[in-house]
C-alpha cells in the first residue's frame, strides 16, 4: 500500500487519493444516467430547435432542417420576449422579497428564546410541503367565493372581481406570494445558521465603542454574512426561474401570457401550441441562462470560500 | 437600582415583542396548512359558510373516505411510494460513490464533474422534458414507473452528492489511515469507515431523494398518461381539474400526500442547508 502518505495540510488535500483508476469507476454509474437524462436530451433539444418539427404527431413526419430561422422567429416573437420580462420580474421579486423577508426573520430569531428549535422546525414545513399539495391550498385559498383569503376581495379598495388567479395583475401578484410564502421560512434558517457565525466579541466590543443597533448590523453584521445572502440570493433566482408546478397549475401561464415565464413557454409552446422547434429552441435560451447563473453561483461561491 | 428595574423592564418589554412577532410569523406561514387540515375535516356546508369560522366544528373523516372511494388514491400513492423509493435506492447509492470520488481522491477531471453536476442541479427539468418524452417514446419507456424515477434519480443526485461531501471530508485522515494500516483497501474504508460514520448524512440524503420524487409532477405527467400508473401529485392534480371534485375530498388529498414530508423535513433541516449552500467545487 502507498496510499497512505499525505496528512491533512490543508482542508482539501486528498489524503488517500492513490488510485488512479478508482475515482473513474466510482463516479460511472452518475456519468452514465447524467448522459443518458441530461446531456443527451440537451443535444437532441439543440437538434431540435434547429428544425421543423412540429408535434403534429406523425413519426414519419417528414423534418427539415432550417438552421437559425427558429431563433430569427424568437428575437422577433413578443410572446418570448414578453416571457424573458416575466421570468426576470417573478425572479427579480423573488429574491427581494423571499431573501428581505428571511433577513427579517433570522433577525428577530437570533436571540437564544425558549422554543426556538421548535420554530426552526415549524419554519421548513412550507418548503417540505409538496407543490401540488400547496397548489390545491392556495387555490382553495384564494377562490374568490369561498376562500378564506379570496373573500376579502369584497372589502378591499381596489377591484379583483375578476379572481386572485384568473385576473392581471393578481395573478402575478399570488404566483409571488405563494413562492415568497414557500421559500422565506426556509431561507430565514439559513440566515440564521450564518448570523450564529458572527463573532460575539466583535458585536460587543462594537457596543462598547457606541454603535447603536443598525450601526452593529451595517458595520458588523452585515459583513461577515454578505457571501450567504448572495448565495440566497442566487438560490431564491433558481428557484423562480426552475418553478413550473405551482405557476402551471394555477394560473397555466394566464390570464393572457401574464404569468407566463419561459419554462411555461416551453411547455406551453410544445404541448398548447403544438410547436416542438420553437419550444426547443426557447429551451435552448433557458440552457443558456442556466449556464449563466451556474458561472456566476461558482464565482460567488469561491469569493465567499475566500475569507475563511 | 431603579436603573436596574428599568433595564429589566426593558428587557422583559424587549422579548415580550420579540415573541409576538414571532408568533405572528409563526401563524401566517402555519396558517395555509392550519386551513388545509380544518377544510378537510368538517363537513362542506360550514366550511361554505361566510363569514369563515376560524376554527373546525362537527370534524369527521367523510372527506378521507369519499377521497378513497372516487378515486383508485391508494394505488396512487402506492405508485409515488415505489418511485419514490426505487429514486432513493439509485440515489443514495450513486451519490455515495460519486461523493466518495470527489471528497478523498484527487484526479483529473473532477472540476469537470463538480461543474456538470451543478448545471444539472440547476437546470429546471421543464427545459429539456420534451427532448426526454421523444427519447423515453423511442425506447418504450413511457408508462413505466421504474423509468420514472431513473430521471428523478438523475436530477437529485447533485443535491445528494452536495450533502454528502462535507460530511465525508470531515472524517479525520487519521481514522482512515488507521483502517489502511489495518488492511483496508479503498472499498472497504468506504464500507467500514465512512459509511457508517456518516449515515445521518446518507439518511438525510434518502429523506431528500424520497421526497423529491414524491412531490415531482412535471417528469411525472409527462411520462405517465395511463390513469392506473399515476402518481398521487399527477392524480390529486387529475381530481382538482375536475370541477365537481367536493372541496373537503380535495383538501383531504392534499393532506394525506403533503404532510409526511413536512414531519420528516422537520428532523433532518440541517443537512439540508448544508447540502444546499456547500454545493460548490473546492478545486
Amino acid at each position: 500500500m502507498v496510499s497512505f502518505v499525505s496528512p491533512r495540510t490543508t482542508f482539501n488535500s486528498t489524503r488517500i487519493g492513490s488510485s488512479k483508476k478508482l475515482p473513474y469507476v466510482l463516479i460511472i454509474p452518475i456519468a452514465i444516467l447524467t448522459a443518458f437524462l441530461v446531456v443527451y436530451p440537451i443535444s437532441q433539444g439543440i437538434y431540435l430547435s434547429l428544425t421543423d418539427k412540429t408535434l403534429g404527431a406523425a413519426v414519419d413526419q417528414k423534418v427539415s432542417f432550417v438552421g437559425l430561422a427558429n431563433y430569427i422567429n424568437l428575437i422577433q416573437n413578443s410572446a418570448f420576449l414578453a416571457s424573458i420580462r416575466i421570468t426576470v420580474s417573478y425572479a427579480t421579486l423573488n429574491v427581494i422579497f423571499s431573501v428581505g423577508a428571511g433577513l427579517l426573520t433570522a433577525l428577530l430569531v437570533n436571540k437564544r428564546f425558549k422554543g426556538r428549535g421548535g420554530v426552526r422546525a415549524l419554519l421548513t414545513a412550507p418548503w417540505a410541503f409538496p407543490d401540488i399539495a400547496s397548489v390545491i391550498v392556495f387555490i382553495w385559498i384564494l377562490n374568490s367565493a369561498f376562500g378564506v383569503v379570496g373573500i376579502l376581495n369584497q372589502h378591499l379598495p381596489f377591484d379583483t372581481s375578476g379572481g386572485w388567479l384568473t385576473s392581471s395583475p393578481y395573478a402575478f401578484i399570488s404566483i409571488i406570494g405563494m413562492s415568497m410564502w414557500k421559500t422565506f421560512p426556509f431561507y430565514s434558517i439559513v440566515l440564521l445558521a450564518s448570523l450564529q457565525s458572527v463573532p460575539d466579541d466583535l458585536l460587543e466590543a462594537a457596543t462598547v465603542d457606541g454603535a447603536g443597533p443598525f450601526q452593529r448590523f451595517k458595520n458588523v453584521t452585515l459583513p461577515s454574512i454578505k457571501p450567504t445572502l448572495y448565495l440566497l440570493g442566487l438560490l431564491a433566482f433558481i428557484f423562480a426561474f426552475r418553478q413550473f408546478s405551482m405557476i402551471y397549475l394555477t394560473t397555466g401561464g394566464g390570464p393572457e401570457r401574464d404569468t407566463e415565464t419561459l419554462v411555461i413557454s416551453v411547455y406551453n409552446t410544445a404541448f398548447k401550441y403544438y410547436d416542438y422547434a420553437l419550444s426547443s429552441a426557447i429551451g435552448v435560451a433557458g440552457l443558456i441562462i442556466t449556464f449563466v447563473v451556474a458561472v456566476v453561483f461558482l464565482s460567488l461561491q469561491n469569493r465567499a470560500q475566500k475569507r475563511f | 437600582m431603579a436603573v436596574v428595574v428599568g433595564t429589566k423592564r426593558v428587557v422583559l418589554g424587549r422579548s415580550i415583542f420579540r415573541y409576538s412577532i414571532i408568533t405572528m410569523i409563526c401563524l401566517m406561514v402555519l396558517f395555509p396548512l392550519y386551513w388545509m387540515i380544518v377544510t378537510a375535516i368538517q363537513p362542506p356546508d360550514i366550511t361554505l359558510m361566510y363569514p369563515p369560522v376560524l376554527y373546525p366544528q362537527d370534524p369527521n373523516l367523510d372527506g378521507f373516505r369519499e377521497l378513497f372511494r372516487d378515486n383508485p388514491m391508494s394505488k396512487w400513492l402506492i405508485n409515488s411510494g415505489f418511485v419514490a423509493l426505487l429514486a432513493t435506492l439509485i440515489t443514495t447509492s450513486f451519490s455515495v460513490l460519486g461523493a466518495y470520488a470527489i471528497s478523498w481522491f484527487q484526479w483529473k477531471g473532477k472540476t469537470a464533474f463538480g461543474l456538470m453536476l451543478l448545471f444539472t442541479q440547476m437546470l429546471p427539468e421543464a427545459l429539456i422534458v420534451i427532448p426526454i418524452y421523444k427519447i423515453y417514446d423511442q425506447m418504450h419507456m413511457l408508462n413505466n414507473l421504474a423509468a420514472l424515477s431513473l430521471i428523478h434519480a438523475a436530477f437529485v443526485i447533485p443535491v445528494g452528492v452536495w450533502i454528502l461531501r462535507p460530511a465525508f471530508e470531515s472524517i479525520p485522515s487519521e481514522v482512515i489511515e488507521a483502517a489502511q494500516i489495518d488492511g483496508c483497501d479503498h472499498l472497504a474504508v468506504l464500507r467500514k469507515i465512512i459509511i457508517p460514520l456518516c449515515s445521518p448524512a446518507i439518511m438525510a440524503v434518502s429523506v431528500v431523494s424520497f421526497f423529491a420524487s414524491w412531490g415531482d409532477y412535471l417528469l411525472a405527467v409527462t411520462m405517465i398518461s395511463k390513469q392506473e400508473l399515476y402518481p398521487a401529485s399527477v392524480g390529486l392534480a387529475s381530481t382538482m381539474s375536475q370541477l365537481n371534485t367536493p372541496i373537503q375530498e380535495l383538501l383531504s388529498g392534499a393532506l394525506i400526500y403533503g404532510l409526511p414530508p413536512v414531519i420528516l423535513y422537520m428532523f433532518i433541516q440541517k443537512y439540508i442547508i448544508s447540502g444546499l449552500t456547500a454545493g460548490a467545487i473546492k478545486g
